[in-house]
């Protein structure tokens, strides 16, 4: 394993050097209904990202076609099984398949999220939401360090839905994942939907959770769509990839690019995904707002 | 205070196993009470779970319909949870699970459908590899021949069965209408699986023939496997079987030692 720096600054340099840069386009999640469409029409996206695990195969066919859409698209990797945030072992198995895949594809940003999936071996191969402690934090700074160490490169780390909180939380989520980009040298991948889900869901302002985060850490932006649920008597929205970005997440994505300048953004569809176009319309829709953005500041 | 350790095995209980005592105490309530906010992630779990499991399992799905599906998933989970970060391995099992809950039943073909769907899905992933061709054959000096040993391509399974799985199978595709009539005392098929050109051909071999590829696959000689073979059918022809063989793309090299 080579030496490298934990400074994020290098690191982030050294992350997307090996890729070309994602455009000034936004991008959208891969996902295999859309793989030949996509190769035949070569809709005009700036990037596309892929679930990592969803190419875990020594070879075939969802492998071949990826390899095919990289000749003409840039490409991101994003974890949703590494179970960064649990208390098992690190799974080597899945990390060395995850470095073949970097190896394979040369991604532009390799993601992972804020949370666990797993515990005494068994897993619920889902998102599931940590206590924001000190002990957690500990956790999770060594964790990702472990990580880049072993990849040999910066990761960012995403904020993810909650559906509750633990009251043993002593710290935000905004302050942890702010310490723990600090101290590990991971970027943030910033959710943005996921902030709003979160902070309906708990009853924070979404704009200090923005606040808090620092500017230079934040190097993608997730935009997708959630659903509003009653449970009991409450409303709870959750995070289903299926649907259009609501209103107040595009609202809340123009402030987030007063704070953090130009960054690559993505749209995610995971549930009933829609035709190609419904989702390249969604991508050019957050590439007005930036554009927007950007004629603001200038 | 619980450590976190604690928290996360506390939390697993209580989404596979439905008993969310010991977590619950850990859980603001915030007008929601800990065990209605466990559910929605067990409900989250339990979606996500059976989607990737009808993934695997298209036509067990078909056959016994999705309510039925589900309820068989969410048995099998609860005896089978995932052991990795990726779902590609949780219907390893899934076949084994069936033969338990149909055995002497009816629908004892059942499992052996999830086996083959369960092949497939493991061809699709499989390692790429160059399939040999006859010329390191035609080399081999004849006393030499019994003494060879093959290595099977990685995208190769093989299936057998007392059903008819594959008219089975095909006539469940999402292509057809799935009301033809099969007679199930038509008897088993012996079935080669091959990923070819992206697609996972299926390939009903003789007995003889599938005997002596399974005796190869598992590290037999070929002298070995012939006896096998010939124990199967008296009229077993070894040329013209290899040469199908290979033909076929089901070896990627010979060893002479």
């Amino acid at each position: 394993m080579g030496t490298y720096s934990l400074n994020p600054r290098a690191l982030s340099a050294q992350a997307r050097g090996g890729a070309a840069p994602a455009s000034s386009q936004a991008g959208i999640g891969l996902r295999a209904r859309h793989h030949r469409e996509i190769l035949q029409r070569r809709p005009p996206l700036g990037w596309l990202e892929a679930h990592s695990e969803n190419y875990f195969a020594q070879g075939g066919p969802q492998r071949d076609i990826l390899l095919q859409i990289r000749e003409h698209y840039a490409l991101s990797l994003h974890g949703v099984g590494l179970s960064i945030g649990s208390t098992d072992p690190l799974d080597r198995t899945h990390l060395c398949e995850l470095a073949r895949l970097i190896r394979d594809f040369d991604p532009m940003l390799v993601s992972e999220h804020l949370s666990w999936s797993s515990a005494g071996g068994r897993f619920l191969n889902d998102l599931l939401p940590l206590p924001y402690t000190e002990e957690a934090l500990t956790h999770l700074v060594a964790r990702v360090r472990e990580v880049q160490e072993t990849l040999t490169r910066q990761i960012l780390i995403e904020n993810v839905s909650s559906y509750l909180q633990f009251n043993a939380s002593t710290l935000t989520e905004w302050d942890f994942i702010a310490a723990l980009a600090q101290e590990s040298g991971c970027g943030i991948l910033l959710d943005v939907n996921n902030i709003y889900v979160s902070a309906m869901n708990h009853g924070f302002d979404p704009h200090t959770y923005l606040n808090a985060i620092p500017r230079d850490s934040v190097q993608e932006i997730h935009l997708a769509g959630h659903t509003l649920n009653r449970v009991g008597s409450r409303e709870i929205r959750i995070d289903t990839h299926g649907s259009q970005v609501s209103e107040p997440v595009w609202a809340l994505y123009r402030t987030a690019l007063r704070r953090f300048g130009h960054v690559p953004t993505l749209i995610e569809w995971d549930t009933d995904i829609p035709a190609l176009d419904v989702l390249v319309a969604e991508a050019a829709k957050a590439d007005l707002i930036a554009e927007a953005a950007r004629a603001v500041a200038a | 205070m619980l450590s976190l350790r604690e928290l996360q095995l506390s939390f697993t209980t209580a989404v596979l196993d439905g008993s969310s005592t010991a977590i619950s105490p850990w859980i603001r309530a915030d007008g929601l009470s800990p065990t209605a906010r466990v559910n929605i992630y067990r409900n989250n779990f339990h979606e996500g779970f059976l989607k990737a499991l009808a993934l695997g399992f298209p036509v067990i799905q078909r056959l016994v319909g999705e309510d039925y599906f589900r309820q068989l998933g969410r048995l099998f989970v609860a005896e089978h949870p995932s052991r990795a970060g990726n779902l590609h391995h949780i219907g390893c099992a899934f076949a084994g699970f069936l033969r338990d809950q149909f055995a002497a039943t009816p629908y004892s073909y059942l499992p052996e459908i999830a086996e083959l769907e369960w092949a497939y899905q493991e061809c699709l992933i499989a390692a790429d590899a160059v399939p040999l061709d006859l010329t390191p054959l035609q080399s081999v000096a004849p006393e030499r021949l019994a003494d060879l040993r093959f290595e099977v391509h990685p995208a190769c399974r093989m299936v057998s069965s007392e059903f008819p799985i594959v008219r089975i199978f095909c006539v469940n595709q999402e292509d057809r209408d799935g009301t033809e009539l099969i007679d199930l005392r038509q008897g088993g098929d012996h079935v080669l699986l091959r990923r070819k050109n992206d697609a996972v051909e299926l390939h009903r071999l003789p007995a003889a023939e599938f005997a002596l590829l399974r005796s190869l696959s598992r590290g037999a000689t070929l002298g070995d496997a012939l006896e096998i073979a010939q124990a199967v059918s008296s009229e077993f022809d070894l040329a013209k079987t290899l040469r199908h063989l290979v033909e076929l793309g089901v070896f990627t090299a010979v060893q002479t030692t």
